[in-house]
């Protein structure tokens, strides 16, 4: 029994560096830097109401009432905004130079806590108002921030840290926060691939043939994907073969380094091939931030007892403890 | 999905599909209704941290694409044609997204609202149309061996709705 507790606690509080932490950071402020100017243009049109928007957002944000009135959205920062005066198309503007500055912080490391909370907060206030307009990239988005906001901040490479001299975060807190976007990841990739697979179309190459022929997604060139038709059905069932076994090949050291690779190259073959380059970035940031080669680097305090005493704080009171960190 | 027959699987795993799909309701309390202060602290957790979509992206199947066409008439009878314009291709990618979701909602009258809005944001580039409809439709791809055959896609029309818009900015009305 004492066993069982100790590995579970060994598995939950492994001793880790902040290297992963840095790269989640550097990586999530790097998409959010990109995801806003690649909405520069269309950013005010996306998100403005009284059908002067592309989809009015009064209406996306009734049908986000549905699910829950309080779940944070654009609507409530123009009613704020308008509580003192400015107009609906100046805190938009606002909020997207807010977003945009957000992600150069996150970069640089300055400020991390209250600009890794700021970023997950504006980024999940737009992706919510613009619902019927999303797709999974922002989810991931929406995912690595919120992680980013409760992990152990500031870390090294930042400013944080060279201005204020802050010292090291405990090994054990930030395996743990590493361990469960590790666990998140083999989660997604796993139920990814079982979804994948229970379609005919991943087994038979339709499915591979169609995401590269619909718009729009068709970047290849018709003829292009013809020539290589023979080979989908067999690319179909690798892809979901990947998937599905992440969960086992990504953690054994012999194999996790070639499992990360293959996944990495298949995400940026989907940025290559079907111009979705947002999405291929923050799955690879999650990939190399939870399993990247420096996952299993430790820093000197790797006793037994320390993983204990870290592990029996949370068991006892995690609300606590998670308070704590994040403050 | 497999609950919902979504699948190639056998009906026995939609059966062992609809019992966890039930617990996962429960769990998640969906069984309460949308006014319950706890379902709601659970949806906005859900939504706060980006879980609440799954991971079956591009499963089981691949969905169809969607086009959606005006054709916008003027008081001359002159007819032109117009598609929905975004700026950057970024958006071009979400506009698609929206489409998917005007082809799966089963409320007609909020399909008939979201194309109104898309039609009136066409509207507000040519307010001298008296007249546009809007035509929504299915792309339908040809298969490997009838792309080998030199087929092209084919559309495969699925709603039009008429809507006029008055002069006043603002105020839209749909016959």
């Amino acid at each position: 029994m004492t066993t069982a507790r100790q590995r579970l606690n060994e598995f939950l509080f492994p001793a880790s560096s902040d290297t992963w932490l840095i790269v989640l950071r550097v990586g999530l402020a790097i998409q959010v830097i990109l995801c806003t100017l690649s909405l520069r243009s269309d950013w005010n049109y996306l998100f403005r109401a009284n059908g002067n928007g592309i989809i009015s957002r009064d209406l996306t944000e009734a049908i986000l009432n549905v699910d829950s009135p309080i779940i944070p959205r654009v609507g409530w920062l123009v009613a704020i905004g308008a509580y003192f005066g400015l107009s609906e198309e100046t805190v938009l503007w606002t909020v997207w130079i807010a977003l945009f500055f957000t992600g150069w912080l996150l970069l640089l490391g300055l400020f991390c806590r209250i600009t890794a909370v700021t970023a997950w907060l504006l980024h999940l206030c737009a992706v919510k108002s613009a619902g019927l307009m999303t797709y999974g990239m922002d989810n991931f988005t929406t995912l690595g921030l919120f992680y980013l906001a409760i992990a152990p901040l500031p870390n090294h490479y930042s400013l944080d840290r060279w201005i204020w001299k802050s010292k090291n975060q405990d090994p054990h807190l930030l395996g743990f926060f590493r361990r469960v976007l590790q666990v998140h990841v083999c989660i997604i990739y796993f139920f990814s691939g079982l979804a994948k697979s229970t379609g005919a179309g991943w087994w038979n190459g339709t499915s591979l043939w169609r995401s590269l022929r619909l718009p729009p997604y068709d970047v290849l060139p018709s003829q292009l994907v013809v020539t290589f038709a023979p080979v989908l059905p067999a690319m179909g069932i690798a892809v979901c073969l990947l998937e599905i076994c992440y969960p086992i090949f990504i953690w054994p050291n012999k194999t996790r380094f070639i499992w990360l690779l293959v996944i990495c190259g298949m995400h940026i073959a989907i940025a290559v091939t079907m111009g979705l380059y947002l999405f291929a970035l923050i799955m690879i940031v999650l990939n190399l931030a939870a399993f990247g080669p420096w996952a299993g680097r430790k820093q000197r305090d790797t006793t037994n007892l320390a993983v204990q005493k870290v592990s029996l704080r949370f068991v006892r009171n995690p609300v606590r403890s998670l308070i704590g960190i994040i403050s | 999905m497999v609950a919902n027959g979504y699948t190639s699987l056998p009906v026995a795993l939609q059966k062992l599909g609809e019992k966890a799909d039930g617990v996962l309701t429960m769990a998640l309390g969906e069984r309460f209704a949308n006014s319950n202060p706890l379902r709601q602290t659970l949806t906005t957790y859900e939504h706060a941290s980006g879980i609440e979509g799954g991971y079956g992206f591009f499963a089981p199947a691949i969905p169809n694409s969607y086009k959606l066409v005006f054709q916008l008439t003027y008081s001359d009878g002159g007819v032109e044609y117009e598609l929905p314009r975004v700026r950057s291709e970024a958006a071009g990618l979400r506009l698609s997204g929206l489409f998917d979701q005007i082809a799966i909602v089963r409320y007609a009258a909020l399909r008939e609202l979201m194309l109104k809005m898309l039609a009136y944001s066409a509207w507000q580039l040519h307010p001298e149309a008296t007249k546009i409809r809007a035509v929504f439709g299915e792309i339908r791809m040809p298969s490997v061996v009838e792309a080998k055959r030199g087929e092209k896609e084919t559309y495969r029309f699925m709603y039009a709705y008429d809507f006029s818009f008055a002069t006043e900015a603002g105020e839209m009305q749909s016959r």
